[in-house]
């Protein structure tokens, strides 16, 4: 079996969440199938610059393809397609503008997903809301599957990409929660769909007291790993952190880990210890008495889940849904929706220390369950098998003509994504029993192109069908995890 | 940080939630989110806290957009006698009027021209008297308008003062309540204490003096006794040598309050003495609080106080007493002891000398108790106190009151 991952960035050196997922994802998928990678030369997704060469190259025994990007990103420009399609009626020529002025826009990419997606069984594409996804899809017609990284952000509720949704050939989501919102909004409850989420490289032996040592932290703490960002929920952490501070009961320090783009306040309690490689990060982690979360949107955080591989609990904000869920799924994690509330989380974790080691010890259960490799994989490979096995729906509806483009018919794209179903999914996830044995066997190899369309259908191998277009919006939630659920 | 009541080691995040979320309403008193918090707190209240202080410029506003009246100007027409043949051209004018007999020939315009006029005079007065009533109307319209205001205004007011005063009593209710839940937690701190604890500082003072004072008795009790001793030999030469005097004396030594009750206790044992029958049988009976204190007494007789007595001079064991005797008890009465008899403290002024005395009285043979001789022997205040006297005694059971053979 070939498969190509197309993404918008890629490389080791490269930590965006998506990006890293795909990496992931691919290095993974290649212990039992033939992966290429295609993706652009840009490492910056502010700019989209062309940083690294263009042309082929191997990553992790991975081979790597890269395309230039055509222009760079105009901030103007893009900030004022974004204000006009989110929030005021708008014609979809506007939504085409606006994904142009995004980027990464690579028509070279685009170009040769065109040419030799034929020669792939399946091209996945990563992060649906940027150009090589939207352009590429298209281009990869039935062979296309997403994997949307979908946020709560008004992007999500652009129209343009409805069809992609209900077009591609199956959806690997994230969580329960980005299920239910793209559903919500798309309607697309008939795409094979199953929540697979990724999983992480967690070490065996973390150095909890090599990091003590190392950068001179002693007492308990909590942790926060990523960009220091206001979007990222960081100016309001510093708010909620002062408060908790100013009570003077707790004795917990606060460490921030990643680049910082705020400004940090000054306390002795609270460090910043800028970027740190995986090993680090992975030992301040198990140093580290709860990991907090303070973002409002995010698809699947792995470093939470990386918390809870180590058996640390979480702290998240309760805004975001998809951390909300995972942390009452997993009973693995508290959640805060004010000051006040931080604050109390905060001491119950640091305080009932039965608290902290059970919450610990769930997620460390719920990770082993639900994001460990040998279950992501398996996810993986059951979808794989399963739309091979299946038939290929008629693909995607065809953009508007050239008069329709420009109506502005389009509604605000943040006032559809504010109507999608929100709230965190209570409901169980769908877990593959874990292998207990060595993985399971490659796939079987590609049929020739010639026959796959003519192969009969084979008998579906859950009870729900695999294809055929339900109408929508019935029995939407019914559909969740069907390739995954044995 | 209290505990969780969660103990199990499945845990259930939304049930600690749950937990913590009712502690924070606990705290906080309300279940506020962040955002209404913010909101709450960005109001800006100071307008708002004076009624007197609410303005509005409705009326300003009224009268800015309202523009000053004016009378429409309604079309209308002049109609004279020479309207009909009137122009800018003189040729014509002149040929019009020139003409004009000839026209009269055919018809005339005069009732034309008249009705026309008239005409024009209505259409006039009618104009004028529309505009007048435009203008009373909307005179009136703003008079309207003014009174709504100030209506608005008034209810506004009375709604803040209504706010205000809902305001006033929460919080008076609340101190209420603080001050409610105040007193149980104290009620409820409050443990057992022993009863001299629990005592005022007067009565605590008063017993430290009293366990100072017997300390002293016991000090110069062979003093005491060797010169009490002698007092009694001198007092009961003095009382052989004065039994026959009458008993009238007794009142002399009861101060004012105590006389109507210590006059009453002779006619008791009066009556008593004169049937024969021992007055103890008709007295009533006392409480278990004094007959308890008089078997102390009776045990402190018997102790130490009678034994060294009866060693050093065969003196019976009243003589040597030293809380219960008469003599003594009186002497020894600190000003204090008497203030707390004079105040009416039961325990204080219970002394022994009332006993001494009713019982004396009580006793037929007692008559001596209330010689003149045994006056100066002490003050008598203590013995005044009216609930003391008011218990008859039972001179029988009593050794103490028993008169010396």
């Amino acid at each position: 079996m070939k498969v190509a991952v197309v993404v918008q960035r890629y490389g080791q050196a490269i930590n965006g969440g998506a990006e890293l997922h795909a990496r992931y994802i691919a290095e993974h998928l290649a212990r039992h199938a033939q992966v290429e990678v295609w993706t652009t030369c840009a490492t910056d997704y502010v700019t989209w610059r062309n940083a690294l060469k263009s042309g082929e190259e191997r990553v992790n025994n991975v081979p790597v393809r890269r395309f230039p990007v055509k222009h760079e990103r105009d901030p103007l420009t893009f900030g004022r397609l974004s204000e006009k399609v989110f929030h005021r009626t708008h014609s979809v020529a506007d939504e085409l503008d606006w994904l142009e002025a995004e980027g990464p826009t690579s028509p070279g990419l685009v170009s040769h997903i065109t040419k030799h997606a034929g020669e792939f069984d399946f091209c996945i594409f990563f992060s649906y809301r940027y150009y090589h996804a939207f352009h590429g899809a298209r281009a990869a017609g039935t062979k296309a599957i997403l994997v949307p990284t979908a946020e709560r952000d008004p992007a999500a509720g652009l129209s343009i990409f409805a069809p992609i949704f209900r077009g591609v050939r199956a959806l690997m989501y994230n969580s329960p929660e980005e299920r239910a919102m793209i559903q919500g909004i798309a309607g697309n409850a008939h795409v094979p769909s199953v929540v697979v989420g990724v999983g992480s490289e967690i070490p065996a032996n973390p150095q909890p007291q090599r990091f003590r040592q190392k950068y001179n932290i002693r007492g308990p703490f909590a942790v926060y790993v990523g960009r220091i960002d206001e979007n990222k929920g960081c100016r309001e952490l510093f708010s909620h952190f002062n408060a908790y501070l100013r009570d003077r009961v707790g004795k917990l320090t606060l460490v921030l880990i990643g680049n910082s783009i705020l400004d940090i306040p000054a306390h002795p309690r609270i460090r910043h210890l800028g970027f740190l490689d995986d090993a680090d990060k992975f030992d301040a982690i198990a140093a580290s008495e709860l990991l907090i979360m303070p973002s409002f949107f995010e698809s699947l955080s792995m470093v939470a889940l990386e918390a809870w591989a180590l058996g640390k609990p979480v702290l998240a904000n309760a805004q975001c849904d998809v951390l909300k869920g995972q942390c009452i799924r997993s009973n693995a994690g508290l959640y805060y929706e004010s000051a006040s509330e931080f604050a109390e989380t905060l001491r119950a974790i640091e305080f009932n220390k039965w608290i902290a080691g059970t919450l610990g010890k769930n997620g460390r259960q719920y990770y082993r369950d639900n994001y460990d490799w040998p279950v992501i994989e398996r996810k993986y490979l059951d979808m794989l098998q399963r739309l091979s096995s299946g038939t290929a729906p008629d693909g995607f509806e065809p953009l508007p003509g050239w008069m329709d483009r420009r109506k502005a018919t389009c509604p605000p794209a943040a006032e559809v994504v504010a109507a999608a179903p929100g709230g965190p999914s209570s409901a169980p996830e769908m877990t593959v029993p874990r292998p207990m044995g060595p993985m399971s066997p490659p796939l079987p190899t590609r049929p020739p192109a010639a026959t796959e369309r003519s192969r009969p259908v084979a008998p579906p191998r859950s009870t729900q069908p695999s294809s055929g277009r339900r109408p929508q919006g019935r029995n939407r939630r019914s559909s969740q995890g069907a390739g995954a659920g044995r | 940080m209290p505990d969780f009541n969660v103990r199990s080691d499945a845990v259930n995040v939304e049930q600690i939630m749950e937990q913590i979320r009712s502690r924070i309403r606990e705290k906080r008193g309300a279940d506020y989110t962040e955002a209404q918090i913010q909101e709450l707190a960005s109001v800006k209240l100071e307008k708002f806290l004076d009624p007197r202080g609410v303005r509005s410029d409705l009326l300003e506003q009224f009268r800015r957009t309202q523009p000053p009246y004016a009378p429409p100007e309604l079309p209308n027409f002049a109609f004279e006698a020479q309207t009909l043949f009137e122009s800018t051209r003189g040729p014509l004018r002149f040929m019009r009027k020139l003409l004009l007999p000839i026209l009269k020939l055919f018809f005339n315009p005069n009732p034309l021209i008249q009705a026309l006029n008239i005409q024009s005079t209505l259409n006039a007065s009618a104009a004028e008297r529309e505009a007048k009533r435009d203008a009373a109307r909307y005179a009136f319209d703003q008079l309207h308008y003014e009174v709504m205001h100030n209506l608005v205004l008034e209810t506004t007011r009375l709604g803040i003062d209504v706010k205000n005063v809902k305001m006033r009593l929460e919080s008076l209710a609340s101190r209420l309540e603080f001050n409610e839940r105040r007193a149980r937690a104290l009620e409820s701190v409050v443990a057992y204490k022993p009863a001299d604890e629990g005592k005022p500082e007067g009565r605590r003072e008063e017993t430290r003096r009293e366990d100072t004072r017997r300390e002293d008795n016991r000090r110069d009790e062979p003093r005491r006794d060797d010169s009490r001793r002698q007092e009694r030999q001198e007092r009961r030469a003095a009382e052989q040598q004065s039994r026959p005097a009458p008993p009238a004396a007794a009142p002399s030594i009861t101060p004012a309050p105590a006389v109507p009750v210590v006059a009453e206790v002779p006619d008791v044992t009066a009556a008593n003495a004169e049937d024969g029958a021992p007055a103890q049988a008709d007295a009533p009976t006392d409480g278990p609080g004094q007959r308890s204190r008089r078997r102390r007494r009776r045990r402190g007789r018997r102790g130490s106080g009678s034994a060294a007595a009866l060693m050093a001079g065969g003196q019976p064991s009243d003589a040597t007493d030293d809380e219960g005797g008469a003599e003594g008890e009186i002497n020894e009465s600190t000003p204090d002891q008497l203030a707390d008899a004079a105040s009416g403290d039961g325990r204080a002024a219970r002394p022994e000398p009332l006993e001494h005395i009713v019982g004396a009285q009580a006793h037929p043979a007692k008559a001596a108790a209330s010689d003149p001789a045994a006056a100066p022997v002490g003050p008598p205040a203590p013995v005044a106190a009216p609930s003391e006297s008011s218990e008859p005694e039972q001179p029988q059971a009593d050794p103490a009151a028993t008169p010396e053979p």
